[in-house]
């Protein structure tokens, strides 16, 4: 046995032997996601072990091949017996999963109790140290074979994942795939069982691509990232459980997965939670603002635009608010350009992008009431309510389109004069 | 006749496997309901994310029968739902996949708990997957009435018992709000609340489970029971009556398997599970696959009934 | 003299994952009528009888049935449900299904007793299926379980019914039965309201039409909104611009 960078075998093989597993449970843990099969994972990963143990049994020196051999076989024939279940029983297939799952499980713990083989708990928690280079090479093969089958064929499983109906339409050999995807799951469960644990590969299928899941919506990158995420938890964990003192990988690989997903929810650029929140307040902030300027313009409408100064005592009335909060909503005004005030405590004034902002929202409010009273028969009454959320959210475009189906219209379903930002001159209070 | 009566001199055998019954009929009732909701994988899930729970209860009480250690492992187990449902309902993750994630993450934190602090206190870290039913029946006992009783046999027989009387009391509700949300709805049944509550109870038996078969074998005692009775009548009280049938007859014929064979009670429990479903697939009167094709070959052979179904 | 309204709704809205499926929903139903909804697929005909049955959460808007606001009226309300949503492999039988018609009055603890199994008994007499009392559920024709849950409805004897299109895929023997079912309730005094799928029996069974398309296109007499013009804006096409603006704002809330 060689070094490798440095670093002596008992450290670098059982690296190598969690990077594998990363990268091949990465690979098919996108396909397991996006086709909702997690409890499958689940249940492929519990139904392996009578063939764990059953080689273990068989071949004491721990043949790979022959452990690995007998692991590959029980998972297909669990997946077998749960398709057999549900197409000949009313079962439904989470009922079947969980049968399977457990039977099977049951039958590999009975057998460990009966003969006791040695080494089986590194399978059941986890153990990279007890990776061999027998191991590693059967590893690294079943890998590359499964990576490449996933690369090759990623557009065909991902229209069969989607669409097996138009799948099959299109010619492809969706039940051949589907076998074929069986057998690669099954492959990279029994590969990934020696360093992350029977009981917790369905953590490193799952976790890993969930994250990915939440970073892309694009599916070749997601497997992408998907690898690099289970790839890094295996190896942290790995490092991790080393200087620890001896705990079983297992569970820190999968802790460390879990970390991984946890960051991406939260801090996720687009999809994620902060993200999303923080994009919420920036939206309530606009509408707010909004609002407030759509109040300067009535006040001064309701005073036919003499005067271009409203004062907050006018815009707290027209709210319906208290001073103070009137006061902070004119402040947020200011500080984006859209008003300026005369002093401390004077008049507000709009400027040119305050106005143009208050007379697209008047517009937009006007036109939507109209709208809905005359395109879409709903009662004048209550369309106010309607608008005030719309109002918001109409876009250039759809405004055009409003003008264009209500024939350029001139006054609200109340009589007020629709304002048209667009045709007048861009200076303070002038109208034509 | 030897191979049943002799193990059962065994009080030990006796105890065993009266405890064992109990766990599967309170784990076999509710777990009816969860196979016809389509919930096994979340009574899976219930089973695994009570284990950090179950770790540091047991780090504070030092016995795995306290009551405080029921009661706060079922509450990380109503935690863990919560969490699926913030994980589903905040990111397009669908539920499969939220479960899965919150499960694992939970597992595993209580997997490493285990290893690193059962040293420290009498607890055998390997009971998470076999049980420590042998070890449990014979450590804390007491005198009841001359008699010399497994403390954790009297704690399964109340979770029993007390399960029982909950199916029994509900039943109506439990079904209705099962097959038929709106009409639940409309009669002035809560099935939300329902279902919620019933999944509170399932993290009460699966903890108290966990110690009779460890976490992962619970989800056998959770719906084999309910879905051997599936295959087998037409009705859901006869259905439950099977299902605590199935209980019995998996727990006392799975512990004399592992006393013959000298192997894991668990295991054996499910094992012998697992044989009597695949009886009542093959042959029973409902669905049996066997019953079916003689049923075909029946209907094949006399010319069809003119008045028609 | 002014007829007591069944079901009022104003400005209902439901949305579904951020999806718009009603939107201001306008209706008043005055009691002792037959009345269709009808509308193009996902036009949110069964989003609004489940909203009415308090199943789906609205996103706003209210609802009252006979005045009051939906949990004081629930009892009143009977619901018969698309087919295709029930789980036929539930282990009940065509009797116990009658009888969960008179769960309502029982409270969580009672059993049910003779006067609950006399009264299921008669619905399903009165359906045609009283011979299959004992059949499990899914061993049944599309026809006889469509009457299955009529029997149901009947057994609750309740004063405002809604159905999801129950006329889907049933014989004619079974339409038959179930249009002559629905008119003696009518007589009787109860509300009928029925998501419908057929336009050509929508004219000749209802008194009254709702004509549905994510918004209510137009609520009345059958004689008065059964017009090409109507017709026309309910099945051709949602109107995009609301829709869009619909789903805008759906898209907006936190």
């Amino acid at each position: 046995m060689i070094d490798f960078l440095g670093m002596p075998p008992g450290l670098w093989m059982p690296l190598a032997a969690s990077l594998l597993l990363g990268i091949g449970c990465g690979l098919i843990g996108s396909f397991v996601v996006v086709r909702r099969m997690a409890l499958a994972g689940d249940a492929v990963s519990h139904a392996v072990l009578p063939g764990v143990v059953a080689g273990f049994v068989l071949s004491p020196s721990r043949n790979p091949l022959v452990v690995l051999g007998l692991a590959l076989a029980a998972g297909l024939l669990g997946m077998l017996l749960v398709r057999a279940i549900t197409t000949t029983t009313r079962l439904k297939e989470d009922a079947a999963l969980g049968i399977v799952l457990a039977v099977f499980f049951a039958v590999g713990i009975s057998t460990i109790s009966v003969y006791q083989p040695s080494g089986v708990t590194a399978f059941l928690y986890g153990q990279a140290a007890a990776v061999s280079w027998s191991d590693l090479l059967l590893m690294t093969g079943v890998t590359a074979l499964v990576a490449a089958a996933a690369v090759v064929f990623a557009r065909p499983l991902v229209v069969m994942s989607f669409d097996a109906g138009f799948a099959s339409s299109l010619g492809y050999p969706v039940r051949l795939f589907e076998r074929m995807f069986a057998l690669m799951l099954t492959a990279v469960v029994v590969v990934a069982m020696q360093a992350v644990g029977v009981i917790l590969v369905s953590a490193m299928l799952i976790t890993p691509a969930a994250a990915a899941y939440l970073l892309t919506d694009r599916f070749n990158r997601m497997m992408l990232v998907a690898a690099i995420f289970g790839a890094a938890a295996g190896v942290a964990g790995t490092l991790i459980s080393f200087a620890g003192a001896g705990l079983p990988t297992g569970p820190i690989i999968a802790l460390v997965a879990s970390g991984v997903f946890a960051a991406v929810f939260f801090a996720a650029p687009r999809h994620g939670v902060i993200a999303k929140w923080l994009r919420l307040r920036r939206r309530s902030a606009r509408v707010a603002r909004e609002n407030y300027l759509k109040a300067v313009y009535q006040v001064l409408e309701a005073r036919s635009f003499h005067g271009d100064g409203v004062s907050v005592r006018e815009i707290a009335e027209r709210r319906r608010e208290t001073l103070e909060d009137a006061t902070r909503g004119v402040q947020a005004l200011v500080r984006t350009g859209e008003a300026f005030r005369t002093g401390e405590v004077g008049d507000i004034f709009l400027t040119p992008d305050g106005w143009r902002r208050a007379a697209e929202i008047v517009r937009n409010h006007r036109l939507w009431e109209l709208y809905l009273t005359h395109q879409a028969d709903y009662d004048a009454d209550h369309v106010h309510d309607d608008a005030e959320r719309i109002e918001h959210l109409l876009g250039e475009e759809t405004v055009r389109q409003l003008e264009r189906a209500l024939a350029f219209p001139e006054t609200d379903p109340h009589g007020s004069p629709i304002p048209a930002p667009e045709r007048q001159s861009l200076g303070k209070g002038e109208l034509r | 006749m030897n191979w049943v009566l002799d193990p059962l001199q065994s009080t030990t055998l006796l105890w065993l496997a009266a405890t064992a019954f109990c766990v599967a009929l309170a784990c076999g009732l509710p777990g009816t309901f969860l196979v016809l909701r389509r919930m096994s994988l979340v009574g899976d899930a219930i089973s695994h994310s009570v284990l950090p729970g179950i770790v540091i209860g047991f780090l504070f009480t030092g016995s795995l029968t306290s009551p405080w250690l029921l009661g706060g492992a079922a509450l990380a187990g109503v935690g863990a739902t919560l969490l699926i449902e913030q994980i589903h309902s905040r990111t397009r993750i669908k539920q499969d996949a939220a479960i899965g994630i919150a499960f694992t993450a939970l597992f595993a934190l209580g997997v490493l708990l285990l290893r690193l602090y059962a040293s420290r206190v009498d607890l055998d870290p390997d009971c998470v997957l076999f049980g420590s039913l042998e070890s449990a029946v014979l450590r804390e006992r007491f005198v009841l009435g001359g008699l010399v009783v497994p403390k954790v046999f009297v704690m399964q027989a109340v979770v029993a018992a007390g399960t029982v009387l909950l199916v029994v009391f509900f039943f109506r509700v439990l079904m209705l709000t099962s097959f038929d949300a709106g009409l639940a709805a409309s009669l002035g049944y809560r099935p939300v609340l329902a279902g919620r509550l019933l999944l509170v109870l399932v993290s009460v038996i699966v903890v108290a489970a966990f110690q009779a078969v460890g976490a992962i074998l619970v989800i056998a005692l959770l719906i084999l029971p309910g879905a051997t009775a599936y295959l087998c009548c037409v009705r859901l009280p006869a259905m439950l009556w099977l299902a605590a049938a199935h209980a019995f007859l998996s727990s006392f014929g799975g512990l004399l398997l592992a006393y013959h064979t000298n192997s894991n009670a668990a295991a054996a429990m499910v094992i012998m599970g697992g044989i009597l479903f695949a009886s009542a697939w093959l042959f029973g009167p409902a669905d049996g696959v066997v019953l079916k094709k003689w049923r075909a070959r029946q209907a094949r052979l006399e010319p069809a009934d003119p008045s028609g179904k | 003299m002014a007829a007591e309204i069944a079901l009022e709704t104003h400005d209902l809205t439901v949305t579904y994952h951020k999806r718009p499926v009603l939107y201001g929903v306008d209706i008043a139903l005055p009691a002792g009528e037959l009345i269709g909804v009808v509308g193009p697929n996902g036009a949110g005909k069964s989003t609004l009888i489940k909203a009415v049955m308090g199943v789906v959460p609205l996103t706003g808007g209210w609802i009252k049935v006979f005045g009051q606001p939906l949990a004081k009226a629930l009892p009143r309300i009977g619901y018969v449900p698309q087919r295709e949503s029930v789980d036929w492999d539930f282990p009940v039988t065509v009797m116990d299904v009658a009888l969960m018609g008179t769960f309502g009055g029982l409270g969580l603890v009672h059993r049910p007793g003779t006067a609950e199994r006399e009264r299921a008994a008669a619905a399903l007499e009165k359906v045609g299926m009283l011979p299959y009392a004992n059949r499990q559920i899914g061993n049944l024709s599309g026809g006889q379980q469509q009457r299955v849950f009529l029997a149901r409805a009947l057994a609750q004897d309740s004063d405002l019914y809604l159905m999801d299109e129950p006329f889907a895929g049933v014989d004619a023997a079974t339409e038959a039965t179930i249009i002559a079912l629905l008119k003696e309730m009518r007589q009787r005094g109860k509300t009928v309201l029925v998501v419908h799928h057929d336009l050509h029996t929508a004219r000749a069974y209802f008194d009254r039409l709702v004509l549905l398309n994510m918004r209510v296109v137009a609520c009345g007499p059958t004689a008065e909104v059964f017009t090409p013009e109507l017709l026309q804006k309910t099945y051709g096409g949602r109107l995009t611009i609301l829709s869009e603006m619909a789903a805008a704002a759906a898209q907006a809330e936190p």
